[in-house]
């Protein structure tokens, strides 16, 4: 696939522009208990995901196994912050219900087919650029809003673009890395 | 072109339908369907070496759990049809691009004529299936040496009946391709096979006053041009008026990619279309057989395209 031979710029999540201008803006929800739901990693651009029943975290790196972690993903040309991504569970359901009605009709994306590693619910990823937070013994840091990709819709045949437009996740560096498993509680490190 | 996901897949059994034609049944381990495809679609193996190839799949679209493939040992190939011949067994897991048709019935059609030549006659029983089960009126020539080495022939025979038309050189019946006729309206011809009898079916039909349109033909190899001397040129990125220099002796594909620019590739041949992109002035040496002359004024495939001096892209 789209694999370069060029090591891939990434940056630590607050080196990135995002990250670390938001780092210096304070608000976001607080109070919130969150819950990881699945885990998910493909070897390498363009293979379906695959489910962990746990998956090994590794700081400054990715999730072990994964196309990130492997260097062997797809890049875009600026320096990025990929090492783990998450989608909301909530953005999910909304599709399914296709709302906002911007399809024919409903859009059922089944566990994994957004390719991104961590689906959770109950944690506003919206709000956690320039946030640390923890997700069992795990610590990320939020380093920019994903943003949905016509890569994506080609991979999935499916029109995601728009519906995913602003509820896309979030992608992460890895502060402390660890082992998480679906079930572990996620809420804010600080 | 569209990216395809690439899923591992299981080998559900694998028996051998003619001495040199390998029939693969493939199922993913866990999900009871595959993604959906069309009666003339392919699909991309990725063999453990990264070479890639393209089988058509021969199955039925209607059976959503499975993807049929047939093989056929190419000895003096480049090598992956043996390693598939020699190595894939039931129970292993091959890595397959979700399908793709560049092959596809024409929907417009009235009457379907197909001429397949050997292992040529994969994407054709998926057509036949399709068209025998919707009524259509539609005609397969299928060429081959014997009836041992035809791979397929008893399943066609009973999709088809009368409908086909066996043409087995050891039995002295070469296909004749005036049997074909002139072209009539809301006749599609389509031919898959040897490039023998693809350029003798193009001939026929250039002779017979068949419209481009309406003659299709599916090509897993890229057309040899051994004559063709690369020169170097230039290509300038619309997006931001970067220009750079392509050498004669890599492609332009290589050149976006060295460049940091993303682009999706399967065949790199020129035969599949994954790498196809806009281009607006230059004029560009198309060396591919997946563009139609109908889109070659303003879309170009970088692995095998060059331009004479320099090309603007859209990208």
């Amino acid at each position: 696939m789209t694999d370069t031979n060029d090591a891939p710029a990434m940056v630590e999540a607050f080196a990135h522009p995002a990250g670390k201008a938001a780092t210096a803006v304070p608000g976001g929800a607080i109070g919130w208990r969150g819950v990881l739901l699945h885990i998910h990693i493909a070897p390498s651009a363009s293979y379906e995901m695959e489910e962990l029943a746990e998956g090994l975290c590794v700081a400054g790196r990715g999730i072990v196994g994964d196309r990130y972690h492997a260097g062997s993903g797809t890049y875009s040309k600026k320096p990025d912050v990929r090492e783990v991504t998450l989608i909301e569970q909530e953005a999910l359901d909304a599709l399914m219900r296709n709302d906002p009605p911007l399809q024919d009709g409903v859009l059922r994306l089944r566990p994994g087919d957004h390719r991104r590693n961590l689906t959770v619910r109950g944690v506003p990823l919206n709000h956690l650029v320039g946030r640390r937070f923890r997700i069992g013994e795990v610590i990320l840091r939020g380093g920019r809003l994903n943003f949905p990709c016509k890569y994506l819709e080609e991979l999935l045949g499916m029109p995601v673009y728009l519906p995913l437009y602003n509820r896309s996740g979030l992608n992460c560096g890895i502060e402390r890395g660890g082992v998480i498993r679906p079930g572990d509680v996620i809420e804010l490190a600080e | 072109m569209t990216a395809r996901m690439i899923m591992k897949l299981r080998v559900d059994t694998a028996r051998r339908v003619t001495p040199r034609v390998l029939h693969l049944s493939l199922v993913h381990p866990s999900r009871p369907e595959l993604p959906a495809w069309t009666p003339g679609a392919h699909v991309d193996l990725r063999l453990p070496d990264g070479r890639i190839r393209q089988y058509s799949l021969c199955g039925d679209p209607a059976e959503r759990g499975r993807y049929d493939i047939a093989v056929k040992r190419e000895d003096d190939g480049r090598g992956g049809s043996a390693w598939i011949h020699g190595n894939l067994r039931a129970g292993d897991i091959v890595h397959v691009s979700a399908p793709r048709n560049n092959f596809p019935l024409a929907e417009n059609a009235t009457r379907h004529v197909m001429v397949a030549g050997g292992i040529g006659v994969t994407p054709f029983l998926a057509m036949a299936r399709h068209l025998a089960a919707s009524g259509a009126d539609f005609t397969l020539h299928c060429c081959a040496r014997s009836e041992l080495e035809a791979p397929l022939l008893g399943e066609l025979r009973a999709l088809c009946g009368g409908r086909l038309v066996p043409w087995l050189s050891a039995e002295g019946r070469r296909f004749d391709p005036a049997v074909l006729g002139r072209s009539e309206p809301g006749t599609h011809l389509y031919a898959c096979g040897p490039q023998g009898l693809l350029d003798t079916v193009r001939a026929h039909a250039a002779g017979a006053g068949w419209a481009d349109d309406r003659v299709h033909v599916e090509v897993f190899r890229p057309t040899p041009d051994l004559s063709f001397k690369p020169e170097p040129f230039e290509a300038r990125l619309a997006s931001t008026g970067e220009v750079l220099h392509v050498p004669a002796d890599r492609s332009l594909l290589a050149v976006l990619r060295e460049r940091g620019i993303a682009m999706p590739s399967s065949c790199e041949t020129g035969v599949c279309g994954s790498c196809v992109c806009g281009y607006r002035d230059g004029i560009v040496i198309h060396r591919d057989a997946f563009i139609p002359v109908r889109d070659r004024q303003d879309r170009l495939a970088p692995c095998v395209s060059r331009a004479r001096v320099s090309v603007t892209l859209d990208l």
